[in-house]
């Protein structure tokens, strides 16, 4: 081949290479998701769909299934619209979500993180790298500001309050925190971790201050009365997990309502009769859990989309429901048809950040029966502030229980 | 294990240094793949850890972690923790060293074969799957615990509770037992024959045999493998996690909720410290071990 042909080849190819890429791409620019803050500089949901479909998965982290429903949640936005889910250590913490984004290769890095509120207060102070990506969801406007950053680097997702699930065979049955104290419960009541480690028992600690005349100031009472369960034998050590429970270690659990319902079917599963009760002489909410994207996500429509899946008020179907013709529509179409990812947290139990917006606009299903806080019941929410106050409390007692 | 007879000397005993420095550099570049790995899985963690300890949150250099140290509630973990690793040393090490002779010296080839395969996998046997192996056997609802309360033994009514220092230092028994018994049986097996013969033929007692020759001999090996035990107590991080919700104060449980927890995140480099202050607790806990060691190698050759 002479040198006149090589470049007579090279420069037809060229040509024709940008003719068909001419054809294939739209006539605006190609959108950088990374850099979308909102639906509208993200093109419109039907390309946003598109564009997360064309990537094919979302790396998520540290999501328990049994955790606010999360599994049908994954399991939904999977089935819709075919993008695998890789979740990293499902029962790790928000620490090692944070720890993850600083330090993990950009092949491990997590898509969208799902954090405490104290895991949040660390990295977006002053002086912070920016960890998250701002984005804007369509419903951003109806989040209550407290619990949203005014740029749309995190906003809250969803919340749960404090009740008791126990063995049907505990005799009597319990129905506030103060009955833990009763001798007939001893060796049973437990805890789903160490309060100075996990929001969940942290919270439990909350519950049992307002049952014993405490306050959200004052978290003093619910130690002693721990102290006093653990000296009269009731209160054991072992942690409350779906496998002690079904292997007896305890009967008595303080758990978000939010698990109760995945709990009660697990332990059905393996021949178990478990309840949940909201305690009458307590109901501590607790702080909203956090939703952000991250900056280094390795894919950005589909961190995106599940944002925007996350807070959809949609009343729809549910992965179950979904038919193979669902699965033939595109973008809009499709994302209208399933079940919004509020009223997936508010089937399991949990209380979605929307509920508000939802209510005035008759967009809340119902959740399942008897996990939501009782009609009047008054409900305690410890702030941020309330909590960092509690936790230095807890953390210098909790260990000489 | 010096080995002083390699060094080159030229006719009138002088060293060739050209020679030395080729020796030293040939044994460099065998040691170099240890000395790579070390530095990289060993040293440098080390070295970022010491240097994180002295730091605060703002990164200026600081005292105040190791100031926490000796204060409420990480001074009780630290005496728990070294508490909870010398007791359940101690309980391990005696009758392991025991069994491990029982075996060593009477047992057949067959049955040694079979002790090491069991206390092989015993020894690795930890975390979580233990903590719950006990839960289910020896928890208030257990199958051991019901066994036994229809022989009219009410463990829990007489005050036994698995979730206690006691309780823990129970299970790690389980581990800790067979451990000792792998770490110990090779000293016991290089116990030769013919020094109990020779004491025997001078006219010596099996007591004075053992109280003169045999015990002065094992200890050091005992106490080597005493410290292993220590040292896995010590560290030991899952099954205390699993079987107590922080509520017995240990060193490793607290670095991990420092590290990994939802509550506290405003602490990292005081779990450093932590962790550098267990590292200082456990060197101190080999100087015995050193002196003994050296005085016992004389006899060793």
């Amino acid at each position: 081949m002479n040198l006149k042909r090589v470049v007579a080849v090279a420069a037809a190819s060229a040509i024709a290479l940008s003719a068909v890429v001419a054809i294939s791409t739209p006539s605006q620019a190609a959108i950088n998701y990374c850099k979308a803050t909102d639906l509208k500089t993200a093109g419109g949901l039907d390309a946003l769909v598109k564009a997360a479909k064309k990537e094919g998965a979302l790396n998520v982290i540290t999501l328990p299934r049994d955790w606010a429903n999360y599994g049908e949640a994954m399991d939904l936005f999977s089935k819709a619209f075919g993008i695998k889910i890789n979740d990293d250590n499902p029962d790790g913490s928000s620490a090692y979500e944070i720890q993850t984004i600083k330090t993990a290769p950009a092949a491990k890095q997590p898509d969208v993180v799902d954090i405490g509120v104290s895991a949040l207060n660390g990295v977006i102070g002053a002086g912070s790298d920016k960890l998250f990506a701002d984005y804007k969801v369509a419903n951003f406007a109806a989040i209550p500001s407290k619990w949203k950053s005014e740029s749309g680097n995190w906003y809250g997702d969803y919340n749960g309050i404090i009740g008791i699930a126990y063995d049907a065979s505990v005799s009597p049955a319990p129905t506030k925190i103060s009955d833990l104290a009763n001798a007939a419960y001893k060796g049973q009541v437990a805890l789903t971790g160490d309060p100075t480690a996990g929001q969940e028992p942290f919270m439990a600690v909350y519950a049992a201050a307002i049952a014993k005349g405490g306050s959200l100031d004052n978290i003093q009472p619910g130690i002693d009365f721990f102290k006093s369960l653990k000296a009269n034998g009731n209160f054991i050590a072992t942690k409350a997990t779906p496998e002690n429970y079904v292997a007896g270690a305890y009967k008595i659990s303080l758990t978000w309502n939010f698990n109760a319902p995945g709990m009660i079917a697990g332990a059905k599963a393996a021949g178990k009769n478990l309840k949940f009760v909201v305690p009458s002489d307590a109901v501590i909410a607790g702080t909203p859990y956090i939703q952000a994207i991250n900056a280094k996500a390795p894919h950005c429509a589909a961190a995106r989309l599940w944002e925007e899946f996350l807070y959809s008020e949609n009343k729809g179907k549910t992965s179950a429901q979904l038919t193979a013709k669902d699965l033939k529509l595109t973008g809009s179409k499709l994302f209208n048809t399933i079940l919004g990812g509020q009223n997936v947290f508010v089937s399991g139990g949990a209380t979605p950040i929307l509920q508000a917006d939802m209510t005035a606009k008759k967009k809340l299903i119902n959740g399942p029966d008897g996990f939501d806080v009782p009609k009047g019941a008054k409900v305690y929410q410890p702030s941020p502030d309330q909590q960092v106050g509690g936790k230095t409390l807890v953390s210098a007692q909790w260990p000489t229980l | 294990m010096s080995t002083p007879e390699v060094v080159s000397l030229d006719r009138k005993g002088a060293p060739i240094w050209g020679t030395l420095i080729g020796q030293f550099l040939k044994a460099l570049l065998a040691l170099a793949p240890l000395l790579v790995f070390m530095s990289i899985f060993f040293f440098a963690p080390l070295w970022a850890v010491v240097l994180d300890s002295f730091k605060s949150n703002e990164g200026n250099f600081t005292f105040a972690n190791y100031a926490d140290v000796f204060k409420e509630p990480i001074i009780t973990a630290m005496r728990t923790s070294f508490g909870l690793a010398m007791v359940s040393a101690l309980v391990s090490a005696v009758p392991g060293a025991v069994l491990a002779f029982l075996i060593e010296s009477r047992g057949s080839d067959r049955l040694r074969q079979v002790v090491a395969s069991i206390s092989g996998v015993l020894a690795n046997t930890g975390g979580v799957p233990l903590a719950f192996m006990f839960i289910a056997s020896l928890g208030a609802e257990g199958a051991a615990t019901g066994l036994l309360k229809a022989f009219g033994l009410d463990i829990y009514g007489a005050g036994f509770s698995l979730f206690t220092f006691w309780g823990l230092v129970l299970v790690y028994t389980y581990f800790q037992i067979p451990m000792m018994v792998i770490v110990f049986s090779p000293a016991i097996h290089g116990l030769r024959r013919e020094w109990n013969e020779a004491a025997r033929t001078l006219g010596a007692t099996g007591r004075q045999f053992w109280a003169n020759v045999g015990i002065p001999l094992l200890f050091p090996s005992f106490l080597s493998a005493f410290l292993l035990l220590f040292a896995s107590a010590f560290s030991a991080y899952a099954t205390a996690r699993a079987m107590t919700n922080g509520t017995i104060a240990l060193v490793p449980l607290m670095i991990g909720n420092l590290l990994d927890g939802n509550v506290i995140f405003d602490e990292v480099n005081l779990a450093k410290a932590l962790a550098v202050a267990m590292i200082f607790v456990t060197l101190l806990a080999m100087v015995p071990y050193i002196v003994i060691q050296r005085r016992a190698q004389r006899w060793q050759r």
